[in-house]
């Protein structure tokens, strides 16, 4: 590839890149990623916040227990548990008529419900009973619920009068652990490199946004070209600029748009992050700690993001790549989301494999299988800022992923840019997979001119 | 400065469709690329452009490989091409930095071709009251024609040396194709290098000194065309009298191409068939009103060489 191939790709970048950040499609796009990544962590905050509150406001003020059992004694306001559960919390055993006392609850509209603990079959069962159109909500009932069962277990040990070390015997658990060792007998440690569950869905969700940008950029490319195509754009440019340095142009216009994107969500959560902390909810820490694992929070730096730019940089150049071979190919815009077909399965491999590889990674750990995605060019670009960011993957590997990313796209840009180049004037029907083999081969071997 | 196209070929797989195709351009004038549709033309220009590579021949501006992306040329395409949702002044000034003309310059020129080409409200609209701006016009709510006037104007932004120009006049309306010859002329005027190509035979023949006739990619008529012209000689009799000449004309063996009530149009085969016609309606003492023997037209050159051509076949 000559420089001169390439002279004047940055006109077509800066009016590419304009145009986009000019276009409304762009535009609406940014406002709801905007709106998105400023509203999510005050939403988070929210939902989280009224959890804790109604933690430590269940209204309920009374329950009245009628006990059908053998135990006698039952004394629930001993039970520490309850205690932290519920506040200012009675129990009172009832002599009425259950179905008086339920009446009353009904009519008086008070925080009470009633609770009837009896034995069928070797079972207690704790039936507890609410007003249909009283004030105790149903998961107010079902929090006391769960704090009552726990206590009434405590219970239950305690009346058939056994000591301490006994209980210890009965609720010592049963666990098995596997060695591995080598030829000598001598164990092999292995290292537990699985992930939470809450990182897992870190991985998940930088995927899919990875995913969509990717593919909604990647289709803008597609449609660009055929554009130019169609329009007859082409021949005008053609006077001007060499086929190679349009298509470089608009891949890295798409690039940065897409990056400034990524950048200004990313600032953006942290911005509301921050302020959601400190001034909306005062009493919590960070919303995002809560979710993300804090060792992940701690250790991302500029290091990191850096390595997660430059990966996602090159999986889009990569995809971006494949997307202006299905723009080559055709020559009318309404024919664009079929060229893409091959462009969209190859995409979804990769995500696939990338969500493959985080799924093992939650379940056991690296493995071939992961390493593979984090290296395979079609995948990497998915996963690997995911793992880079939760500390999943050695220097090592980044190098060889970046290595192989490369390869493919200087590899896979050859391929494009002679198809391109012949096809560029192209005004017919859509190339088939053979015929672009041919064209490359056909161009390699110099059988036409270049010059 | 000098254009030099040598035995340039072009195929597409097995069918050529630039047929040895040479032609060359010493001085600042206007060359006519002619032919029916599908003839190489378009294929032609864009080969000799550079955006289609050729299998075989050379095209040489100033003895070295004509290169348009590294010289100044302007192409104003057959088909219309511009971007149909941008701005058309993001698009010129687009255009004009492809051909590094900077922006100041750019706009100047923009200015100034907007207001020959009378198209001054599309692209610098009117602002609107209570705002800075008016909105700008796309490329696809102009009108055919005035898609045509813009792309005039991306040709001819970077004052290019060397033009060409596919079909310019096609499509458009009597008033806006005599301001396009208009500027035509003005482009010749400034000692320029043109190709044109176009369908229109009376417009080649006001303007272009040379041509060459392409038919399924080859050529098959090329040179001077007042050359032509002479090489074919004045074999068109244009005859005007009061009375019935039919038979004197059929007396000479001629063969009438055309007859209005009073006037004759009659192919001869030399200026000594016509004059001989002419001293026998004297001898009748039959009054000839009008006598005239003009070449051939272009159209009819165009027609016999391209039908001769298809009859081969």
């Amino acid at each position: 590839m000559k420089m001169s191939s390439i002279s004047g790709w940055r006109d077509v970048f800066a009016f590419t890149l304009k145009q986009t950040l000019k276009s409304k499609a762009f535009i609406i796009g940014f406002i709801i990623f905007v709106t998105f990544s400023i509203l999510l962590i005050p939403i988070m905050n929210l939902v989280i916040g009224d959890n804790v509150e109604e933690e430590g406001l269940i209204k309920i003020q009374t329950v009245y227990v009628y006990n059908e059992t053998e135990i006698t004694d039952i004394d629930f306001t001993k039970v520490s548990n309850l205690e932290i559960a519920v506040n200012d919390l009675k129990f009172i055993t009832e002599n009425k008529e259950y179905d008086d006392v339920l009446e009353q609850i009904e009519k008086d509209d008070e925080p009470a419900v009633t609770l009837k603990i009896t034995k069928d079959e070797g079972m207690y069962f704790l039936h507890f009973t609410k007003a249909s159109s009283g004030i105790v909500k149903n998961t107010e009932l079902e929090l006391l619920g769960n704090a009552v069962m726990e206590s009434f277990e405590q219970i239950i040990i305690d009346n058939v009068d056994i000591s301490d070390e006994q209980l210890e015997v009965i609720k010592s658990e049963v666990g098995t652990r596997v060695y591995t060792v080598d030829s000598k007998g001598k164990e092999i440690i292995l290292e537990d490199t699985s992930i939470s569950y809450n990182d897992y869905w870190l991985l998940y969700g930088i995927l899919f946004i990875i995913l969509m940008v990717n593919m909604t950029a990647s289709t803008k490319i597609a449609t660009s070209i055929v554009t130019e195509k169609s329009s007859k754009v082409i021949e005008h440019l053609l006077t001007s600029i060499k086929p190679l340095a349009i298509i470089i142009g608009k891949i890295l216009a798409m690039l940065s748009a897409v990056l400034i994107q990524f950048v200004f969500i990313i600032i953006l959560l942290f911005i509301s992050n921050s302020i959601t902390s400190h001034y909306i909810n005062p009493g919590r820490e960070n919303i995002l700690k809560d979710y993300i694992n804090p060792d992940v929070i701690n250790n991302f730096g500029i290091d990191k993001i850096i390595i997660c730019l430059l990966i996602i940089a090159l999986g889009f150049i990569f995809y971006a790549t494949l997307a202006g071979l299905a723009g080559a190919t055709t020559s009318r815009v309404e024919e664009v989301s079929e060229s893409l077909t091959m462009f969209t399965f190859t995409s979804l491999i990769g995500a696939y494999v990338g969500m493959g590889a985080a799924g093992t990674l939650m379940g056991t750990g690296e493995n071939a299988f992961v390493y593979f995605a984090l290296i395979f060019p079609l995948s990497s670009p998915f996963i690997m800022p995911g793992a880079v960011i939760l500390g999943k993957t050695s220097v090592l590997l980044v190098i060889s992923s970046i290595i192989v990313q490369i390869i493919s796209i200087v590899l896979l840009f050859r391929f494009v840019a002679r198809v391109y180049e012949t096809l560029i004037l192209h005004n017919g029907n859509r190339i088939a997979m053979k015929e672009l083999f041919k064209i490359a081969k056909t161009v390699k071997e110099g059988s036409v001119n270049e010059k | 400065m000098s254009l030099i196209v040598q035995n340039l070929t072009k195929k597409y797989g097995e069918k050529v469709v630039v047929d040895n195709l040479s032609f060359e351009m010493d001085k600042p004038g206007v060359f006519a690329l002619l032919g029916t549709n599908g003839a190489g033309k378009t294929t032609s220009i864009r080969v000799i452009l550079g955006m289609l590579a050729y299998d075989s021949g050379k095209v040489l501006w100033e003895g070295k490989p004509f290169d348009a992306v590294n010289m100044s040329v302007g192409y104003l395409a057959e088909e219309r091409g511009l971007y149909p949702k941008y701005s058309l002044l993001d698009q010129l000034l687009y255009f004009a930095k492809l051909r590094n003309v900077q922006k100041k310059e750019a706009m100047e020129k923009i200015k100034h071709w907007s207001e020959r080409l009378l198209v001054e409200e599309y692209i610098f609209p009117p602002k609107t009251k209570g705002k800075g701006k008016g909105k700008a016009n796309l490329a696809e709510q102009l009108s055919k024609g005035n898609q045509q006037k813009i792309q005039l104007m991306a040709a001819l932004i970077a004052d290019p040396k060397f033009l060409i120009l596919d079909e310019p006049l096609s499509g458009l309306d009597p008033v806006n194709t005599d301001l396009f010859k208009e500027i035509i002329r003005g482009e010749i005027a400034k000692d320029k290098y043109l190709i044109m190509s176009s369908h229109q035979m009376p417009t080649i023949e006001e303007f272009c000194s040379d041509i060459i006739i392409l038919n399924r990619g080859k050529t098959v008529l090329q040179g001077n065309l007042n050359e032509i012209k002479k090489g074919y000689g004045r074999v068109n009799l244009f005859i005007k009298s009061e009375k019935d000449i039919a038979s004197y004309i059929s007396m000479f063996g001629l063969k009438i191409q055309n007859k209005t009530p009073s006037e004759y149009h009659i192919k001869v085969q030399g200026e000594d068939q016509a004059m001989s016609l002419l001293a026998k309606l004297i001898e009748e003492k039959i009054p000839v009103v009008k006598f005239e023997l003009r070449e051939p037209s272009l159209h009819e050159i165009f027609i016999e060489k391209v039908g001769s051509v298809h009859e081969d076949e």
